[in-house]
């Protein structure tokens, strides 16, 4: 019975008994809300994984009309990348982040911060200008797109941590903690019967040796009482007898 | 999970072929500061230690939200890229011109298959 | 009397020119192409045509880009070819035709210039058309000024510079506003010089050139809608040859949006046609239909000013064939170039719907024969 699972080093009082139950008490509780915080976010997790997955296959397609949109602007205006790229000032596409609380756990989303900048606005002035801002707008999109899936995979990075964390708690209170609080008490408890069951012990044999000397001194004292009478007797029935002659007993008391 | 440390992220980074870039500049996210870009440009003859040296620039920078890198230049430094665990930046592995996408080989995307599949 | 002497100087270019003409992909070339199911089956099926194996050092995969070097490199080659050969005033020609790719070349090194780069690398991304000899020496400069000056003196886009701009104007004015001030020189200038010419030279290339002209001015129009280009800014920018000039260009100048660019071209009935059909016609084929699935109402606005652009070329590809029907004279040179030009650019958009598998879009190219 107890002494086999791991358990506290702990002396084994009563006090300590009530103590331990209390404790075992919260980490009960405690694994409770901890499965039931799992569960929420493991909910919400499957609900963002799908998303992760739909957003990644979508975002293949999204990416594939982006560039198919910048090869209609080759088509027209010829090769832009390089003014595009010199050009380039300062983002007119940002983003912000917000928060959203999922039972205790902060997870980021981006939002997209855009505002309109005229920094391409005259490429391809004599030509294809038309298909440069149509490339614009749809790689905006693309970009939203991809901003979308970054928040959801963000929220899946941090949920999946949170998981795990989680997880690794609950796991660590059902199969250590609670175990080995459930072998203290087990331990404290024979403990305490073992010792229950000394002191009866020793009560009993107390008795047993006090009830033997009783009987003991019982005996000898009846004993006396009976030589006393058989004296009696003699006087009695010898009637004279010379008291010299005869010779006492020794009378040992 | 401080607050602060996203909330100055505002910026978007890329790493990728000129078409990407080009397209992601267009969309408006091309930031130069102090001549220091947001965006890298890979072609065939960019080094991989480039490559590399631009990656740890962007996910050490504390204004970048999002690391967007073309699936094909992730290949090649894919250790790195697997071994990059941080939420901030997000890091997405985007399909690219020439290359098109495979959810198979994106970090992120097999762990959600292997978790799809358990 | 043009047509005498015509062929004494330039006859054997003619003949060769025409036989380069005949080597320009036919429409069976084009169905024929985009059929393929990968780039390697467009590299076959390419070298069946004057192509030849042109692609067949390429390591795999071929990127469309690659594509489009080698195919301009063709051109190129076939150019210069017949510019060594010419005697002037058609060497004179050619060295027009090859100023508008310098004007794009310059216009990229000036933009590093600007923003400090390296600009020898940029060397390797100028049109191959538009290199002159002096050009390295543009690269030495690190400023503006410096870059100005050896523009200057060093390139034989000197005259548009000096008439047109300032020094300070390359600091302060947008990039494609100093372009579009240099081609809008450039066109005038290629204009007079076809004048002086005359016979019917001079005849064919008002047609294309006029056409080129209004183009522009239609383009600059609409395109500046909602930019910080004001209004002088952009009339300053038509050029003042075209079909359009002068009211044509008086009434864009003013317009606001693209039913006003529509009335402008009212007067001129090729130009009627472009913005007539644009709108009932707009996005007839049903290939745009992922597109405008995922993208919402973003195609529908954008739609009948992308249209355009195709009948733009549609048109430019026609005058360009028209030319060829006229003999003795030198636009069959420029409409070469053109019509070569055009059939990179559908060699480049096959190969990227072919890339890209965006079958559906694949027929949306200008075939030219």
């Amino acid at each position: 019975m107890s002494g086999t699972g791991p358990r506290e080093n702990i002396f084994p009082t009563r006090m300590a008994l009530t103590n331990t139950k209390l404790r075992l008490k919260g980490a009960q509780t405690g694994h409770s809300l901890l499965a039931k915080k799992r569960d929420a976010l493991t909910t919400r997790f499957r609900a963002i994984l799908r998303k992760v997955d739909e957003a990644k296959r979508k975002m293949g397609r999204v990416m594939q009309l982006a560039s198919f949109s910048l090869a209609e602007v080759t088509y027209a205006t010829g090769d832009i990348s390089y003014l595009v790229q010199e050009q380039a000032k300062s983002a007119t596409f940002k983003v912000k982040a917000k928060q959203d609380n999922v039972s205790g756990v902060i997870l980021p989303a981006f939002e997209v911060d855009r505002v309109q900048g005229s920094d391409f606005n005259l490429t391809g002035l004599g030509r294809g200008g038309q298909q440069v801002l149509r490339s614009k707008e749809v790689y905006a999109k693309a970009v939203e797109t991809l901003v979308e899936l970054a928040s959801l995979q963000t929220a899946f990075t941090i949920l999946d941590e949170v998981i795990r964390a989680t997880n690794r708690r609950v796991n660590a209170i059902e199969h250590v903690i609670i175990p080995r609080l459930d072998n203290t008490i087990k331990y404290i408890a024979s403990e305490l019967d073992e010792m229950d069951r000394e002191e009866f012990f020793r009560l009993k044999k107390v008795q047993g040796k006090k009830k033997r000397d009783a009987e003991a001194s019982e005996a000898l004292r009846k004993a006396a009482a009976e030589r006393y009478i058989e004296v009696e007797d003699i006087q009695i029935g010898g009637g004279g007898g010379d008291l010299i002659d005869t010779k006492d007993e020794d009378i040992i008391f | 999970m401080a607050t602060t440390s996203f909330k100055d992220r505002n910026l978007l980074a890329v790493i990728g072929d000129e078409d990407s870039v080009t397209g992601m500049l267009l969309a408006g996210i091309g930031h130069v500061e102090h001549q220091k870009k947001n965006f890298l440009i890979v072609d065939s003859k960019t080094q991989v230690s480039t490559i590399e040296a631009a990656f740890q620039e962007f996910t050490e920078r504390k204004d970048i939200a999002i690391l967007l890198i073309n699936q094909h230049v992730a290949e090649k430094i894919r250790p790195t890229v697997d071994k990059y665990q941080q939420a901030f930046p997000a890091l997405l592995e985007i399909p690219s011109k020439d290359h098109p996408y495979d959810p198979s080989k994106d970090s992120v995307l097999k762990r959600v298959q292997k978790l799809f599949g358990d | 009397m043009e047509a005498l002497f015509f062929n004494v100087d330039n006859g054997f270019l003619e003949g060769i020119i025409r036989g380069y003409k005949a080597g320009l992909l036919t429409q069976t070339h084009y169905s024929n192409l985009t059929q393929c199911e990968t780039i390697e089956d467009f590299r076959t099926q390419l070298s069946a045509t004057d192509y030849g194996n042109f692609l067949s050092n390429e390591p795999l995969p071929i990127s469309t880009s690659t594509i489009t070097d080698k195919a301009t490199q063709l051109l190129v080659d076939q150019f210069n070819f017949l510019r060594s050969n010419a005697v002037e005033p058609l060497n004179k020609f050619f060295d027009y035709i090859t100023y508008a790719y310098m004007i794009d070349n310059v216009i990229l090194l000036i933009t590093g210039t600007l923003h400090e780069r390296d600009t020898h690398e940029l060397l390797e991304r100028c049109h191959p058309l538009g290199v002159f000899d002096t050009m390295p020496a543009l690269c030495v400069a690190t400023n503006v000024e410096e870059l100005y000056h050896s523009v200057l003196v060093e390139t034989p886009l000197a005259p548009y510079f000096r008439e047109c701009l300032s020094a300070a104007d390359l600091d302060d004015l947008n990039i494609e506003i100093i372009r579009s001030t240099l081609y809008k020189a450039y066109l005038e200038d290629f204009y007079a010089f076809c004048q002086k010419i005359g016979g019917p030279t001079a005849d064919v290339m008002a047609r294309i050139l006029s056409f080129e002209a209004d183009r522009r001015t239609i383009n600059i129009t609409i395109n500046s809608f909602g930019t910080e280009l004001s209004k002088e800014q952009r009339a300053n920018l038509f050029p003042t040859i075209g079909r359009l000039f002068p009211e044509g260009n008086n009434a864009l100048a003013r317009a606001d949006d693209i039913e006003q660019v529509r009335m402008a071209c009212e007067g001129v009935s090729e130009y009627r046609a472009f913005f007539d059909n644009s709108s009932s016609s707009a996005r007839t084929n049903g290939g745009n239909d992922s597109t405008a699935h995922l993208l919402g109402d973003l195609s529908d606005d954008s739609g009948p000013a992308a249209d355009l652009e195709d009948r733009f070329f549609l048109h430019e590809v026609h005058l360009n064939k028209q030319a060829f029907l006229q003999q003795f004279q030198y636009s069959i040179f420029y409409s070469y170039v053109k019509l070569k030009e055009q059939e990179i650019r559908s060699l480049t958009w096959i190969a990227e719907c072919i890339a890209q598998d965006a079958r559906d879009r694949i027929h949306d190219f200008i075939p030219t024969f």
